[in-house]
């Protein structure tokens, strides 16, 4: 097990670095840098200073070394855009962005994992086909439109704030008052994150489970005298989560890294917008932060799926064990 | 065999909920917050709160650095300058100056400070211009102004005889002049000396700088910066302005600044009361979906006039970008340009670009700027014939069986056209650019790119044509020297000439130092005159339409001072009034 960990571990170092450098290196090579804005505004000489300021002037070998030497420490430099240290930046960030991340997963979970067993484990029925047309729809719909349709509903019924994190009198309210105020914004834009993922969910809970169900050791627990829904509940779903299991750290990595659409249109202010502005403005070394910080959650992710499946499916634990 | 009538079933189902669902919320009471009418007293009143969008975050709360808007909009609530250029009026108003004379000569003005302190209670004095002259003309703060406050190329000498004085002589005569002072914002020299002095001036007052060591000079004080959601801005109990009656402003007790990335969602604030303003124009587009609501009173649409900023198009003419292109010969030539502006339908383009909100216009002044509009530039009127036989005058002609032109040695007709994605205007704009100039036998490659690699490719002369914007903070044309002069930065078709390259290029530089030294207004807009129509003669920037601009305000917003200018509202935000319901004892919302 210690091997594993260390294995898995390693494949994340290696991930991190090869993601952030590779995002460091192909913005260098897009057109314009962080200063190219300025240039209608400054002489050609004031420009020069600036970007020699900023260390812009140097080979992109040298750049590159030095942001490295950094990046092995942890250190990922300091924003050209915001002049601040880029592991503060998305410190900030990355704690907004999880909060909304894990309402979205334990939402999509909560909605995604029992329609899936339900719409798969049985003969069909309207239910059933309801929820497939349901998920298929939830599916089709892009996130732009998913987002502006949800925050379109909570303009027009007024039960819900528009956008935002917390209201703008949140700094004056009690810490119980705070995530109350929360968890009134939380609503819009988790769901938005969260219904096209329960409906991936669901669709492949669906499949798997209605291959499990025909598997031998269900049929015998049946014929054991166990009931259908205990016999799925407790032989079938276990073993049809594997492939469901293997999603989530991809969707672990996705939710993590924060989602630019949805964080626009309802103003969160997580990771997917840092990152945009960086792309935008060519901060390099903030782009860079923010593509190690979505690759280390993608590795952690699905470090995570795999613990996961190795807790919930025997077989895989009983490859590991020698 | 029964599962596809089971599917159908579902869906219809489904069709059937939804359906009811729509129509029940469609007879259902609109929310509380934006359904009840509003009812308020007529009269302003003082205190409240007022929120307006904000479509990116600030980078920098330097403004003697940064150029971005936030920056330049937090500068306009929070700090002060020597004298103010009224935006409604165009008038030269006092400020932090409460009085000046000038030289006969008009080039030396002495000003007398107002006797009011920074909003830490220190006192303002001639020091804080002194320093703050000192940071934008020093090479190693590459500030932003630095060459907004130059004449002839050479910094203003300023001196201070005491601590209520201040003498700023010009080296040599400028039209506008103290109207110059506008763009300077003033420096607090005890807080920002050090890092002059250290050499850190740029990278002062960053984002992450307490709120409680920024200082102001302004109608209001940064209370509050919540990073990627809001700016939230106290009165300055310490500002030195009253209003008619006397009472000191702000008249707001606070002004929050949300952050709304997204103008979708911006509009959808807007229409359910959570924000008051918009922070920029409401885009064509949105105007049909605000005016059932204006008309209902819940929110004011301002109708601010015609835009001073129109979108405009461009060919490369560095001399060097056709050297070696066979295209050269006729695409670098002002027919070929002439027979452009005649074959595109202004009024097509007023439609489809702007949805009819727009004026069609021949040069880069537009009616929105009455007081430098020239109405006697020549026009092109909209005739294919006559843009076909410009071109059959530079030798392009159709030679073979495809629609498009060629040249005597074959070469299509054809230039890139590069625009900034996710601009609406412009992206629909080169759209119907590609349509119009597609009958008379010239193809239009259009590319959208992002901003930043689009400025790029200006910059380094990398491109055959533009769609752009090009915003001036100005509408005196003397204080957009960059743009008119051969040498300037933002002379966007040729940037940085060392020597004019063409005779009306140098037409146009001399004119415009006569204008920009001139002292006698007329003679400066007959001079002015003179230089749009030699530009629009030769039309190394083409224009086809402003467009008329509206504000989405709420209804509770009262004492607002509009301007075609940004920011539109947000420049006067020491007068701004809100009402609440509670005011006028009646109606709520």
């Amino acid at each position: 097990m210690g091997r594993y960990l260390l294995r898995r571990l390693g494949f994340a170092l290696l991930l991190v670095l090869t993601v952030s450098s590779a995002s460091l290196l192909l913005t260098h090579l897009a057109p314009g840098d962080v200063t190219t804005e300025q240039a209608l505004l400054l002489d050609p000489a004031a420009l020069a200073r600036r970007r020699a300021e900023l260390g812009l002037d140097r080979p992109l070998a040298v750049q590159y070394l030095a942001w490295l030497s950094g990046a092995v420490r942890l250190d990922f430099g300091r924003s050209l855009l915001y002049a601040r240290p880029v592991n503060t930046l998305i410190g900030e960030r990355a704690l907004n962005t999880a909060v909304l991340a894990i309402a979205a997963l334990v939402l999509a979970t909560v909605i995604g994992l029992p329609l899936g067993v339900y719409s798969g484990s049985g003969a069909r029925s309207l239910g059933r086909a309801a929820v497939r047309v349901a998920s298929i729809l939830a599916l089709s719909v892009p996130p732009l439109i998913g987002s502006l349709a949800l925050v379109f509903l909570a303009a027009r019924t007024g039960w819900l704030p528009v956008g935002g994190m917390t209201s703008s009198g949140g700094v004056d309210l009690t810490w119980s008052q705070w995530l109350a105020d929360l968890a009134r914004h939380l609503p819009i834009p988790a769901l938005a994150l969260a219904l096209p993922l329960a409906a991936t969910l669901e669709r492949l809970q669906s499949q798997a489970i209605a291959r499990a169900v025909r598997e031998p050791f269900v049929t015998a627990s049946r014929a054991r005298g166990l009931g259908r829904a205990e016999a799925v509940v407790r032989h079938a779903w276990p073993v049809s989560l594997r492939p469901v299991l293997g999603l989530y750290g991809v969707m672990i990595g996705s939710l993590f890294s924060g989602s630019f659409v949805v964080e626009v249109v309802t103003s969160w202010p997580g990771l997917g917008r840092l990152m945009y502005d960086a792309l935008k403005a060519r901060d390099l070394y903030l782009v860079a932060g923010c593509a190690a910080s979505g690759a280390f959650f993608l590795a952690a992710g699905t470090w995570f799926a795999d613990a996961l499946l190795a807790v919930a499916d025997p077989r895989v634990r009983s490859q590991e064990a020698p | 065999m029964n599962r596809q009538p089971r599917a159908l079933l579902s869906v219809l189902l489904l069709g059937i909920i939804a359906f009811t669902g729509w129509r029940w919320w469609s007879g259902q009471k609109p929310p509380a917050d934006s359904g009840t009418e509003i009812v308020f007293s007529a009269a302003s009143t003082r205190g409240g709160v007022l929120t307006s969008s904000l479509r990116s975050e600030p980078r920098s709360f330097n403004r003697w650095v940064d150029r971005n808007f936030p920056t330049a909009l937090i500068a306009h609530i929070t700090q002060g300058t020597l004298v103010r250029i009224n935006r409604t009026t165009q008038a030269v108003e006092p400020a932090l100056a409460e009085s000046w004379t000038a030289s006969p000569d008009n080039q030396t003005f002495t000003l007398t400070l107002r006797e009011t302190s920074w909003s830490d209670g220190t006192p303002f004095t001639s020091a804080d211009v002194l320093f703050t002259f000192k940071a934008v003309y020093d090479p190693k703060v590459n500030s932003i102004l630095a060459s907004s406050l130059q004449v002839k190329g050479q910094p203003l000498a300023v001196t201070a005889p005491d601590a209520r004085t201040v003498v700023i002589r010009y080296p040599g005569p400028f039209g506008p002049g103290i109207a110059l002072l506008d763009n300077l914002t003033i420096a607090p020299k005890h807080k920002l000396e050090a890092a002059l002095d250290a050499g850190t001036f740029a990278q002062a007052w960053g984002v992450a700088t307490p709120v409680n060591e920024l200082v102001s000079l302004g109608p209001f004080v940064l209370s509050r910066y919540e990073p990627g959601q809001r700016l939230v801005f106290d009165r300055n109990p310490r500002y030195w302005k009253k209003d008619a009656s006397g009472a000191a402003l702000p008249s707001l007790d606070q002004l929050i600044l949300e952050v709304v990335p997204d103008q979708n969602a911006e509009l959808v604030r807007l229409q359910s009361g959570q924000i008051d303003m918009l922070q920029q124009q409401v885009r064509p587009e949105d105007i049909a979906t605000l005016r059932p609501l204006a008309e209902q009173g819940k929110i004011q649409l301002l109708e601010l006039g015609v835009g001073t900023d129109p979108d405009l198009f461009f060919f490369n003419l560095r001399p060097q970008q056709w050297a070696k292109d066979p295209r050269g010969s006729w695409m670098a030539r002002k027919e070929f340009r002439q027979a452009i502006s005649h074959a595109v339908d202004r009024e097509t383009f007023a439609n489809t670009v702007f949805l009819g909100a727009g004026v069609p216009i021949w040069g880069p002044i537009t009616p929105g700027n009455q007081m430098w509009f020239s109405p006697n530039v020549p026009r092109y009127a909209h005739s294919i014939d006559k843009a076909k036989e410009l071109l059959a005058g530079l030798g392009l002609a159709n030679r073979d069986a495809d629609e498009w032109l060629e040249d005597e040695k074959g070469t299509e007709a054809r230039f890139t056209l590069l625009t900034y994605r996710g601009n609406s205007s412009l992206e629909r704009g080169s759209a119907v650019l590609r349509e119009e100039l597609r009958p008379l036998g010239i193809a239009v490659d259009v590319v959208a790119l992002e901003q930043g690699a689009l400025t790029e490719r200006m910059v380094k002369g990398d491109f055959e044509a533009i769609s752009f914007f090009f915003s001036s903070s100005n509408l005196d044309p003397a204080m957009n020297p960059d743009f008119w002069l051969s040498s300037g930065s933002a002379h966007i078709w040729n940037i940085g000439q060392a020597t004019p390259a063409t005779e009306w290029e140098k037409q146009i530089d001399d004119l415009m130092q006569k204008m920009m030294s001139g002292t006698d207004q007329a003679e400066r807009k007959q001079v002015f005159d003179q230089v749009q129509k030699i530009f629009a003669e030769n039309l190394p920037v083409i224009y086809f339409v402003a467009p008329r601009m509206y504000m989405g305000v709420s209804s509770r917003v009262g004492s607002m001072s509009p301007t075609i200018l940004r920011p539109q509202l947000l420049w006067a935000a020491d007068t701004l009034t809100v009402r609440s319901p509670g005011d006028a004892g009646q109606g709520g919302r």
